[in-house]
């Protein structure tokens, strides 16, 4: 798996008209795109986190988990969209940089573990929340998701920031 | 003035022992502000009137506070290191020192205005001012942040 397939579709990404402008007549994009997904992060993971507490039953216990969810979502999704759209923007325009970087890679596998532990959990153990609304400590599921949205969003994170240092990276002479 | 000071920090290499702890400590950084940032954010919201309405100002603070407390302890406990271990390169960055200036005021005002607003009786607090004092509360940690993102870029 090292190094990692599909290069031919990174150098094809890189080629195209946009991807090439950011890349070479727009030196400021980096520091800009980079800056606004660490501030949506604060907005998207930093909510996250407080219903996950709420999930696990260590915060915020006065208010109903469902309360909490559904008031803390649309910022979580405004979040979650300046980040997917900042952090494509990244990709876009360095695409042959990021597929020679091995955290890059982890990141992307673990992004759909984390995405498919909230969905598992909205659509099974959360159908019941009408139950244990209001209870300090929800059942076991919901801590269960809660703990693991926050282990795996701090994966995210930590492959996310290590793909900045040059371990496990092959460099490239040519975009 | 203080470059001797941050001359001596930098000859302290913190980081010396191990090339895994300026990462590990950039990661618990990150952790600390995205938890803070976050309890922060609960609040500020509320005081915007979105959010967590069915509760007053000052319950949903109570419940964000030790999250907002622990995060900023956090990030003083990992940003003082990883300032120490580039000193020198921090003192000549203007980015930096915007940073430091902005985070005084975020600090000072997060803990007497904004304290106060959130503090009080709602029925005491004109609406407008603790709207004006949450965007003033996201706009100064929104920045503080990206400061510390930008001085390696500016």
């Amino acid at each position: 798996m090292w190094p990692p397939p599909y290069r031919a579709f990174f150098e094809w990404v890189a080629t195209l008209p946009g991807s090439l402008y950011l890349r070479e007549d727009a030196p400021s994009f980096f520091g800009t795109f980079l800056t606004l997904h660490v501030l949506s992060m604060c907005l998207f993971l930093g909510l996250v986190f407080m219903m996950d507490l709420r999930l696990v039953g260590v915060a915020h216990l006065e208010t109903p988990v469902s309360e909490v969810q559904r008031r803390l979502f649309p910022w979580q999704l405004l979040g979650a969209i300046i980040m997917t759209i900042s952090g494509s923007i990244l990709f876009y325009a360095q695409p042959v940089l990021y597929w020679g970087k091995g955290f890059f890679w982890v990141k992307m596998l673990v992004m759909p573990l984390a995405i498919a532990n909230l969905l598992v959990f909205h659509f099974t153990t959360y159908r019941s929340v009408a139950e244990w609304d209001n209870a300090p400590s929800p059942p076991f599921a919901a801590k269960l998701a809660g703990i693991l949205s926050i282990v795996l969003w701090v994966a995210v994170l930590a492959f996310g920031r290590l793909v900045a240092y040059d371990w496990w990276t092959i460099v490239e002479n040519v975009q | 003035m203080l470059q001797p000071f941050f001359k001596w920090m930098e000859s302290l290499a913190v980081y010396r022992s191990s090339i895994y702890l300026g990462p590990g400590v950039n990661l618990v950084h990150l952790v600390s502000m995205v938890t803070f940032m976050g309890a922060l954010l609960m609040v500020d919201l509320r005081l915007l009137g979105t959010g967590l309405t069915n509760h007053s100002v000052k319950q949903v603070t109570r419940t964000a506070q030790p999250w907002l407390i622990g995060g900023l302890i956090g990030l003083a406990l990992t940003g003082i290191p990883a300032m120490m271990a580039t000193a020198t390169q921090q003192y000549a960055s203007n980015v930096f020192w915007a940073k430091m200036y902005i985070l005084f005021t975020a600090v000072i005002f997060t803990f007497t205005v904004r304290r106060k607003v959130t503090q009080a009786d709602e029925a005491h607090v004109s609406r407008v001012w603790s709207k004006v004092v949450a965007l003033i509360s996201i706009g100064l940690w929104l920045s503080v942040a990206a400061g510390g993102r930008l001085i390696m870029y500016l």
